[in-house]
């Protein structure tokens, strides 16, 4: 029994990790000229900048991670931890979800302060940076959660 | 600015699209990776997985909510309470699932 993409499923999740490296700093630098923009200063340049960055670098992270998920499922989960570390699954499917809602809110917040001018009221500029930091924030949570499952039981490895 | 508004109604509704299949046991797409099959049914068990499908789900709820702010002519809402509506979704949606952690561990 094979399940799909398990023959290159390191090589997957290496990509899978850089992406994601990438995607909690472009997303970081994001929230931080948003939140620059917010308090008056002129970042346009950054926002469209990292804007792109940002939601690329998190749609390819996502598409490597759904890629890898179904050997996730069949060898370190049910394999694995479902026996000797229940609550790591729990974490993971957690992680998951944070993914997704990261997924929506840094698309939405890129979307957005792409087109934020530098004369945009106060409100236009405080909701791009409280999307874009609470993007950031689950960004950097999924992150973390990954590293760890990783740690615990990798893809790809007996 | 219609962007601001499209993407802050994209996101509420993908937090609503996200939660409300999962916890509704909607029907949606399921995927067998052991048997290589997929399903659209409310019924997975085993190492059958939905996840793609409820992300299916929220990713048409979301687009679908902008597109139709994108195109609309309606007065528009105050910012400020759109961004507080899509906030409070997206922190019901994690306090949820953290719900969910902290209960069987």
């Amino acid at each position: 029994m094979t399940v799909v993409f398990e023959g290159g499923a390191r090589a997957l999740l290496l990509v899978h990790a850089v992406l994601g490296f990438t995607a909690v700093f472009a997303t970081t630098h994001h929230a931080v000229s948003a939140f620059l923009a917010a308090r008056g200063r002129s970042v346009q340049r950054q926002l469209q900048r990292f804007g792109w960055m940002a939601s690329a670098s998190i749609v390819a992270q996502a598409l490597f991670g759904l890629a890898l998920y179904p050997v996730y499922r069949v060898r370190v989960r049910f394999a694995d931890l479902e026996r000797s570390a229940p609550a790591v699954v729990q974490l993971f499917d957690l992680k998951e979800h944070l993914s997704a809602l990261a997924l929506a809110l840094v698309l939405g917040a890129s979307f957005a302060g792409r087109a934020l001018q530098p004369d945009a009221p106060a409100a236009e500029s405080r909701a791009v940076a409280a999307l874009s930091g609470c993007g950031a924030a689950l960004v950097w949570a999924a992150a973390l959660i990954g590293l760890y499952v990783t740690a615990r039981h990798p893809v790809g490895a007996p | 600015m219609r962007e601001l508004r499209a993407a802050l109604w994209g996101v509420s509704a993908f937090a609503v699209g996200y939660l409300l299949p999962g916890t509704l046991r909607l029907p949606t797409l399921a995927y067998d990776p052991v048997a290589r099959t997929i399903g659209f049914t409310a019924q997975v068990s085993g190492v059958a997985m939905r996840y793609y499908g409820d992300l299916l789900w929220a990713c048409a709820a979301g687009s679908c909510a902008a597109a139709a702010v994108w195109t609309s002519r309606r007065r528009a809402r105050p910012v400020a309470v759109l961004t507080g509506a899509a906030l409070s979704l997206v922190a019901l949606d994690v306090v949820f699932y953290l719900s969910r952690l902290l209960a069987q561990v």
